[in-house]
């Protein structure tokens, strides 16, 4: 599974950082980073915790 | 939706309710509810032009800067001169702002801060743990952000008092001053005194800078390779002081006073302190401490049906668009579990509160220290918490321990 994240919508809420920190992290600014692109199957579930808490729906699944 | 979309907005007030009165502001769930069945967006009195609940036209009013302005001040009467940073002015404006203000407020530099407040926290909570009683904004929800604010700032605690007297001039200068134009010269005049205070801070830590300091950190850092100008930095910090202070008082308030109400609620977070993160979530969504933010429009838009006119007043209700149960699944229910919680109680867009890490890092604080130090409370026999409305302050929350 392979993540896409839009910089532009981004706001630096935090909430996908904060509840899915092995799939993101923040940047010195406190956007989103992405540290996998392609998700590891173990780490599927925490990755789509992260993007449905996104307010700003900045975070998408690719294919 | 069909049902609700036809629905011509009412002449009066949003659903026959006056959501700025202390009463809606005690419970305000149920008229959120009435809003969204009768009125999606409806013409306010109280908050002189549209007022907009639905999650959807919530979040994409927030998210279309261009449409929705934020270019009021002089709306605003809140004694400020000049329009606030970032919060009164628009992109592209308001992005060079938080561009050199975003890295200030991360949750990474939050982090750092982490003992301070949970000491600032047990210290207060140790005056008054082995009471009976405690009247809990006075004791507790008023000094504990500003205690944190000054640390953050370099400032001087003893200025506590004078910081409490500034936001309270501005922000409830009606509960001073009944009479409105007076009411006008107190928040003019206080404006003044703030400038005054912050210009000689400025000129305090420029000679004599303080460590980790945000006042000093905004004297040094460049945009586009310019310093910020003196009028720059008062702008912001003066929205600083605005928007720092009561929002964290407010939501300590609310949360205290549900769970003094929900002794159960309160019971499992003691049993398990690790929900306590997810419950300032859920109590963020559930009790909206601010419970709107006003824009302008910029031209004529349709919202759920409702023709809205240029350059007319608009009220995102927060608060009504976190009890949406077309976003929220069992809406209704205050849940620890919810897994899916996108609420909108620090707003959205450009101008996402810059201060919810901090925020949330005070309130999840807050709530671990206060459950260590009194587990048990509940509202003292006889007596009813007061709300104010717009931003929750629980103005008197009394408390029995024990
Ligand atoms: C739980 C507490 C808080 C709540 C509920 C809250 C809520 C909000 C909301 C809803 C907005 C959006 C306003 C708009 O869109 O016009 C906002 C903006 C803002 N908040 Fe907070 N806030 C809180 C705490 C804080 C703290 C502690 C600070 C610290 C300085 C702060 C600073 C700001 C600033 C500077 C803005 C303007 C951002 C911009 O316009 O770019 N807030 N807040
Ligand atoms: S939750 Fe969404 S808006 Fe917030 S940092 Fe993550 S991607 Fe950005």
């Amino acid at each position: 599974m392979k993540l896409k994240i839009d910089l532009d919508i981004c706001q630096g809420h935090g909430r996908c950082y904060d509840l899915a920190p092995k799939v993101f992290r923040e940047d010195d600014r406190g956007y989103v980073e992405l540290i996998h692109e392609t998700v590891p199957p173990e780490l599927e579930e925490e990755a789509r915790k992260g993007k449905d808490n996104c307010p700003e729906l900045a975070i998408d699944f690719v294919n | 939706m069909t049902e609700t979309e036809s629905v011509e907005p009412n002449p009066t007030e949003s659903g026959g309710v006056d959501l700025m009165s202390p009463e809606a502001a005690a419970a305000p769930q149920d008229i959120y509810r009435r809003m969204h069945k009768q009125c999606p967006v409806a013409h306010s009195l109280s908050h002189g032009g549209h007022v907009i609940t639905r999650y959807e036209d919530v979040l994409q009013s927030f998210r279309d800067h261009k449409l929705f302005s934020s270019e009021m001040a002089l709306h605003m009467g809140l004694g400020t001169e000049r329009p606030m940073i970032p919060q009164q002015i628009d992109p592209p404006e308001q992005t060079r702002y938080r561009k050199i203000l975003d890295n200030q407020f991360s949750r990474k530099r939050m982090k750092v801060l982490e003992p301070i407040m949970r000491e600032q926290a047990a210290e207060l909570l140790r005056t008054f743990a082995d009471q009976e009683t405690v009247e809990f904004n006075k004791a507790f929800a008023v000094p504990f952000p500003c205690r944190v604010f000054l640390s953050l700032m370099g400032l001087p605690q003893e200025d506590l008092d004078l910081f409490l007297e500034f936001k309270d001039n501005i922000l409830r200068s009606q509960q001073i001053e009944p009479d409105a134009t007076k009411a006008y010269y107190l928040r003019a005049a206080t404006g003044k005194r703030i400038y005054a205070y912050f210009d000689k801070a400025f000129d305090r830590l420029s000679e004599a800078p303080e460590e980790d300091s945000i006042l000093c950190y905004l004297l040094t850092v460049e945009l586009d390779g310019k310093k910020l100008t003196r009028n720059e930095l008062l702008d912001i910090t003066f929205l600083f002081l605005l928007a720092g202070l009561d929002t964290v008082t407010a939501s300590i308030g609310c949360f205290v006073s549900f769970l003094a109400q929900n002794p159960n609620r309160r019971q499992e977070l003691v049993d398990d302190p690790s929900l306590i993160p997810n419950a300032v979530e859920e109590l963020l969504r559930w009790e909206t401490p601010v419970m709107s933010v006003p824009r302008v429009t910029k031209r004529e838009c349709e919202i759920s049906g409702v023709t809205i006119p240029e350059n007319t007043m608009v009220s995102l209700q927060c608060g009504a668009a976190n009890l949406d149960d077309e976003e929220f699944v069992d809406g209704d229910t205050v849940r620890w579990d919810r897994k899916f919680n996108r609420h909108l109680a620090f707003g959205g867009g450009v101008h996402r509160c810059l201060g919810s890490h901090l925020a949330r890092m005070e309130l999840q604080i807050m709530l671990e220290e206060l459950l260590k130090h009194m587990p048990q409370f509940s509202l003292e026999p006889g007596k009813k918490p007061v709300y104010s409305p717009g931003i929750r302050e629980v103005q008197v929350l009394p408390l029995k321990i024990g």
